[in-house]
């Protein structure tokens, strides 16, 4: 191994994509041409915009509606004008964003905000076999890991936590926090009052409910006497017939709820001066509707948004938000408001004030109408030095990984650290509170989950035209001739496009045949093209593997070099054994040590399988587990699957 | 690439396939073009012999999401069904399909279809999903029973019917609410 590089020259020798410019974005840019790096592409499918400002600081006033990346890019220039910058103002989801272009890179950095973009481009790494640094901040929270094949978990090996979506029992019953408050408020009491779908059909129309038609406004009923009759219904009514039910609060744990007093007890001088508060009365309601133009805080003089109102000034709030929200829709012609929206000020009150009367209700810690807003729209606050952090720490896991790579050689393959070594990749949590005095907390990376179906399965790529391939070629030719697979089944991304026969219906069996005869292009669900992963499947021989479909255009092919029309390669570690299809079968060294790290126990398995159907290709097989051995054990070759 | 749903949702149709309880059907939907609707099962529950429920065979429909299996799928007969377990809407509210109770990622297709044949000979009051079957069954044994043979003649159909698409009651219909 050559002497070893400083951090700086490793920095200047790589090159690295960038997927996101925004809060983390600005921060990875900034510290990677500090650190060294001169040769950065970054990919960013947003514009900026004013709320950015206070922490995307590469960004101007000036700045807004240009593209992020664009921006970053003549920002950074400006300090270090010998980088070498591509800024593609554009979305990592598009094809031209390609295994073949990720392959180019030597590591890939991700700041990005949404789950779906990072796990297409985990997948994009995992193809092209470049190292993934991800990363991700919330808040004063923030995580920086590292994704390498083979050595770590990917991505997506471990289920991400999701938010926590509430049951509809605890919601409309027997709420016991803060939020499923809010959420009661929000996502059902709110749409079943303001939604104007007629056949809405929702969980709070109870037998009851339906009797007293205690959501839908009688004709003529002004909006603050609807209002303060649902009132009485959610808040009193409600209440009484769930404390009748006894079986429900046999368990002692469920706190019961209380009922609240009538609304003209609560709120003395009644519901229409409530519901206008300052904004004047003329007469009745319906003619003053066009008077009430103000939130309902406002007219109340509730000026303060941190403040906890007390139950009679929540009462206020829940009718005056409520009437103007339904003079509101009345004069946009009753379209209704369908759905909560957190930028909705008069949404807002309303979902606070029937939160807080809930939270009376059930004897719930009372939320302020900032907190409400926040916690019904799931608002975080970014934090600037989080992003700053967060971005240090991607950079010090990059050198790692190319530090890593290059000692492992320029086959361009994964680096294999020296077996046993240990693993020099960490995750890095940065934390809100400290424990153990750090704020950050550096953690072994997670190994990979072999029944990860994203990165445990084996790939086999099968380079052919698919404006001629049919499905049924594919699976006579391909896999039941060329792989000897006995039973296959075909699944796309999005949907299944071939099952075998057997207990299915006769519209299946139809839908199927009809699938056979179409070309891949023309399949159901958007068809398969350049870049689809099919996935493989024999119940029979307990067989699955991941196809990867590369398109090359029928006037590209050479009848004579290839007179199938199709080639079968294995997803092979290196871009230059692509080259050569005419496959003899013998591994080269160093693939056979990128493999040798390489989890064996799924990847090798299934690879054997593969090569032990290639060995008799063209007759159907009975697999026994006994043969996984028929190649002399060894591992190397597992990652060269070469087909003839 | 397929999502970690879908690709978990043609596994467990896989597993449906090889073995499935006598009598219940469970499939994803065929849209118009062809491709299937992984995210959306039609599904057919047998009552159990010997109950009430008896001799009906009941359309459930399965609704998962992209966070699936991670959050359970939305699990609704027809809207209106008589159940005490059963909201308005047609949603089961049933534990094992609780998040915050017992739904664990591992729970297959299967044990949610017989979980919820389960439930329908064993209603529980004390998370009632709706007014009217809460207060039958409460109220007496007798009218209660009288009620499901009711809903149970909604679904009743010839054992011939249900094995294609054809053989739908008119009820099946109504499974599209929310
Ligand atoms: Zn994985």
């Amino acid at each position: 191994m050559a002497p070893e590089m400083s951090d700086v020259e490793l920095a200047k020798s790589s090159k690295v994509l960038m997927v996101g410019a925004g809060g983390i974005g600005c921060e990875l840019l900034k510290t990677l041409v500090l650190s060294g790096f001169e040769d950065i592409e970054m990919i960013d499918l947003d514009t900026i915009d004013v709320s950015n400002l206070n922490r995307q600081f590469l960004f101007r006033k000036r700045h807004v509606g240009m593209s992020k990346a664009k921006v970053a890019r003549e920002t950074v220039l400006k300090f270090r004008p010998d980088a070498r910058i591509v800024a593609h103002h554009g979305n990592v989801k598009d094809s031209s964003f390609d295994v073949d272009f990720v392959r180019t890179f030597d590591v890939v950095l991700n700041g990005l905000d949404n789950l779906e973009a990072r796990k297409h481009v985990n997948r994009l790494c995992l193809a092209a076999e470049v190292p993934l640094i991800e990363s991700g901040t919330t808040g004063y929270l923030g995580q920086v890991t590292a994704h390498v094949r083979g050595r770590t978990a990917c991505f997506e090996c471990n289920p991400k936590p999701v938010p926590k979506s509430h049951p509809i029992c605890t919601l409309r019953d027997t709420p016991d926090k803060p939020i499923h408050c809010v959420v009661y408020a929000a996502d059902l009491l709110f749409p079943r009052l303001f939604s104007a779908d007629p056949n809405a059909k929702s969980d709070l129309d109870e037998e009851d409910a339906v009797e007293l038609s205690a959501f839908t406004r009688s004709p003529g009923e002004s909006p603050e006497s609807f209002a303060v009759r649902v009132y009485d219904y959610v808040f009193r009514t409600k209440i009484e017939r769930l404390l009748a039910k006894e079986e429900m609060w046999a368990d002692e744990k469920r706190k019961k709820p209380t009922p609240l007093p009538a609304f003209t007890e609560l709120v003395p001088e009644g519901p229409t001066a409530a519901a206008h508060g300052t904004d004047g009365l003329n007469g009745d309601g319906n003619n003053s509707n066009n008077t009430m133009t103000s939130t309902a805080c406002k007219a109340l003089g509730l000026r303060d948004a941190h403040a906890a109102w007390t139950d009679a000034d929540a009462a206020r709030v829940f009718v005056s938000s409520f009437a103007r929200i339904v003079a509101r829709d009345e004069s946009d012609g009753n379209h209704g408001t369908d759905k909560f929206d957190k930028d909705d000020a008069l949404a807002v009150e309303f979902v606070a004030a029937t939160a807080a009367l809930r939270s009376a209700n059930y004897g719930i810690e009372r939320k302020s109408l900032f907190d409400a807003k926040g916690m019904a729209g799931n608002i975080v606050h970014a934090v600037a030095t989080t992003n700053a952090i967060v971005g240090g720490l991607i950079v010090i896991e990059a050198l790692k990984v190319l530090r890593q790579r290059k000692a492992g050689g320029d086959a361009g393959g994964v680096a294999t650290p020296v077996p046993c070594a240990p693993c020099p990749y960490r995750y890095t949590f940065v934390k809100q509170h400290k424990s153990n005095s750090r704020l950050l907390e550096p953690m072994e990376p997670d190994p990979p989950n072999k029944s990860c179906v994203v990165c445990g399965a084996a790939r086999v790529e099968l380079v052919c035209d698919v404006e001629s391939m049919t499905l049924g070629r594919l699976i006579d030719e391909v896999l039941k001739k060329k792989l000897g697979m006995n039973a296959p089944e075909v699944n796309a991304p999005e949907t299944i496009l071939y099952e075998q026969d057997d207990g299915l219906d006769d519209d299946e069996i139809e839908q199927y045949a009809k699938n056979c005869k179409s070309t891949l292009a023309n399949l159901p669900a958007g068809g398969v093209r350049h870049n689809t992963a099919l996935r493989v499947s024999d119940f029979t021989q307990k067989f699955e593997f991941d196809l990867i479909v590369t398109h090359r255009p029928g006037d590209e092919w050479d009848d004579e070099e290839d007179p199938d029309g199709y080639v079968l390669r294995g997803d092979s570690v290196s871009a230059e054994s692509n080259e050569n299809n005419a496959a003899n079968g013998e591994n080269n060294e160093e693939n056979g040590a990128v493999a040798e790290d390489v989890d064996d126990c799924l990847i090798v398995d299934d690879e054997d399988e593969i090569k032990a159907a290639t060995a008799t290709a063209g007759t159907k097989r009975k697999r026994d587990d006994d043969d996984d051995d028929n190649d002399g054990g060894g591992r190397g070759d597992a990652k060269e699957i070469r087909i003839e | 690439m397929s999502s970690l749903a879908k690709t978990r949702l043609q596994t467990e149709r896989k597993g449906w396939r090889k073995d499935h309880p006598h009598g219940f059907v469970a499939k994803p939907r065929t849209a118009r073009d062809g491709s299937v609707d992984l995210l959306n099962w039609d599904c057919k529950i047998p009552g159990k012999a010997g109950t009430l429920w008896e001799k009906g065979l009941y359309p459930i429909r399965l609704e998962f999401t992209e966070d699936y299996p991670s959050k359970p799928p939305k699990v609704s007969f027809p809207a209106g069904f008589f159940h005490p377990n059963v909201y308005p809407s047609g949603k089961v509210c049933l534990s094992i399909l609780n998040e915050d109770k017992g739904w664990k990622p591992s729970i297959t297709v299967k044990q949610i279809l017989v979980g919820v044949q389960e439930l329908l000979d064993n209603p529980n009051n004390a998370d009632a999903a709706q007014e009217a079957a809460y207060k039958l069954f409460k109220k007496s044994g007798a009218e209660y029973a009288k009620r499901v043979r009711i809903e149970a003649a909604k679904y009743t159909e010839a054992p011939a019917g249900f094995v294609a698409g054809g053989g739908a009651t008119g009820a099946e219909d109504d499974v599209i609410v929310l």
